[in-house]
């Protein structure tokens, strides 16, 4: 690849400074595939031409740094993120912030990542630890090198893939497209550019500590769940199935009639709280996640 | 004719952002085959010599934001010299777009028109 592109690419990153990184991602992804494209047709045209001066023209027609950050920039404000599609916010919640869970989409994209992130966790976290060991064990070997380069990249492609995931059930703006590697490099420095990369390191991180999260998520959650569900229909288990509170070798134990009532709205008022834990969870995970698998901008 | 006074640049840059989402989507409807940005691009140039479009960098968020709300699909495939290419279709929503879009360039176009005609002073 060529330098002018990459110098070009460097000063686009700058002058998109303030906006989301996810956002810079995808510029950057753009202009890369833009610049080289047309570079390349110009040379084939006209095999003799001087790939700086070609390359003059094609940033001139593309726009300056700053031109193409501003259209950027301008349409992410335009652009809602993820789930706030304007029709699905007309439930609002309107003054009482404890029942406005209810009506927050987010919510429920948060209970589904919370029950799902058992499972993607286990798989994240066998994947990274299988993938580490392995190489670990082979590098004296000579497809060590390979086989680590391949986990790596394997990495940074689920840490993309969780991030699609992320946007489309927490609402956290995530990245649409692989970071760039400059292409100049060669086989070995590109080795040495994914090695050197901190979100390759970090988002292996993020793959192995998945699961212990996703044990936590699922587990209160799923008891949260059940714990509000049980006392909601406490007064059918008691009456309908015979289903004491209780049971010690012969003796069970029943709730008081006239505490049914206050059981059943001890039941909505925990299944409520339970919508509020797994919001509030899924929004610190949102970026916590988007700290580790998503690349600083300067 | 090419601008050089920076309130005719002003004006024409803002027409350009008001129609490229309609322009993109023409062109996108047109092709028989999937496009990617640098061929969508070629293209406008070479129908727009006499106006200047806006630079292609500003048309790449049009194309994302147009896949952002449905108008446009779009698939990555590997190329073999470069970085991947994002290749632009339209989707079904995109048509039904497209045709209420020209209907209301049209009416527009005819509003500005018979004003510039002056038909209402007659």
């Amino acid at each position: 690849m060529n330098r002018a592109i990459d110098d070009y690419l460097v000063k686009l990153k700058t002058a998109l400074a303030g906006a989301d990184n996810a956002t810079i991602q995808d510029a950057l992804s753009d202009a890369e595939e833009h610049l080289t494209t047309a570079l390349e047709q110009a040379l084939a045209q006209e095999p003799g031409l001087a790939a700086e001066a070609a390359l003059g023209t094609i940033i001139e027609t593309y726009g300056a740094p700053a031109e193409v950050a501003a259209a950027y920039k301008e349409m992410e404000n335009m652009t809602p993120t993820a789930l706030a599609i304007p029709g699905l916010r007309i439930t609002r919640p309107r003054g009482n912030r404890f029942f406005g869970v209810l009506g927050d989409i987010r919510t429920y994209g948060s209970l589904l990542y919370m029950l799902l992130s058992l499972a993607t966790g286990i798989f994240y976290f066998t994947w990274a630890t299988t993938g580490l060991s392995l190489s670990a064990g082979l590098i004296i070997l000579i497809i060590g090198l390979p086989f680590t380069a391949a986990f790596l990249l394997s990495a940074r492609g689920i840490a993309l893939i969780e991030g699609r995931i992320i946007e489309g059930v927490l609402g956290e703006r995530m990245p649409r497209r692989g970071t760039f590697f400059r292409r100049d490099l060669g086989w070995w420095g590109g080795f040495k550019a994914l090695v050197g990369d901190r979100t390759t390191w970090s988002a292996i991180l993020y793959m192995i500590l998945q699961l212990p999260l996703g044990i936590l998520y699922f587990t209160v959650t799923i008891t949260l769940i059940a714990l509000s569900l049980s006392l909601i229909a406490m007064p059918i288990l008691h009456y309908v199935f015979n289903f004491p509170i209780v049971q010690m070798e012969h003796h069970a134990y029943y709730l008081p009639g006239w505490s049914m009532p206050l059981v059943v709205m001890g039941g909505f008022f925990l299944a409520i709280v339970t919508l509020h834990v797994a919001r509030g969870l899924g929004r610190l995970h949102a970026r916590y996640a988007k700290k580790l698998l998503v690349k600083e901008g300067k | 004719m090419n601008p050089t006074r920076a309130e005719d640049r002003k004006f024409q840059k803002e027409l350009n952002a008001g129609t490229a989402a309609l322009v993109l989507l023409s062109v996108v409807s047109r092709a028989s085959e999937p496009m990617y940005g640098y061929q969508i691009a070629k293209l406008i140039d070479a129908g727009s010599e006499d106006v200047p479009m806006m630079k292609q960098g500003a048309l790449y968020p049009v194309l994302r934001s147009l896949e952002k709300t449905g108008l446009l699909e779009s698939t990555v495939e590997p190329s073999v010299t470069g970085p991947p290419r994002r290749y632009y279709r339209i989707a079904e929503e995109g048509r039904a777009a497209l045709d209420r879009w020209t209907a209301i360039w049209n009416e527009n176009k005819g509003f500005v028109d018979s004003v510039l005609k002056g038909i209402y002073h007659e």
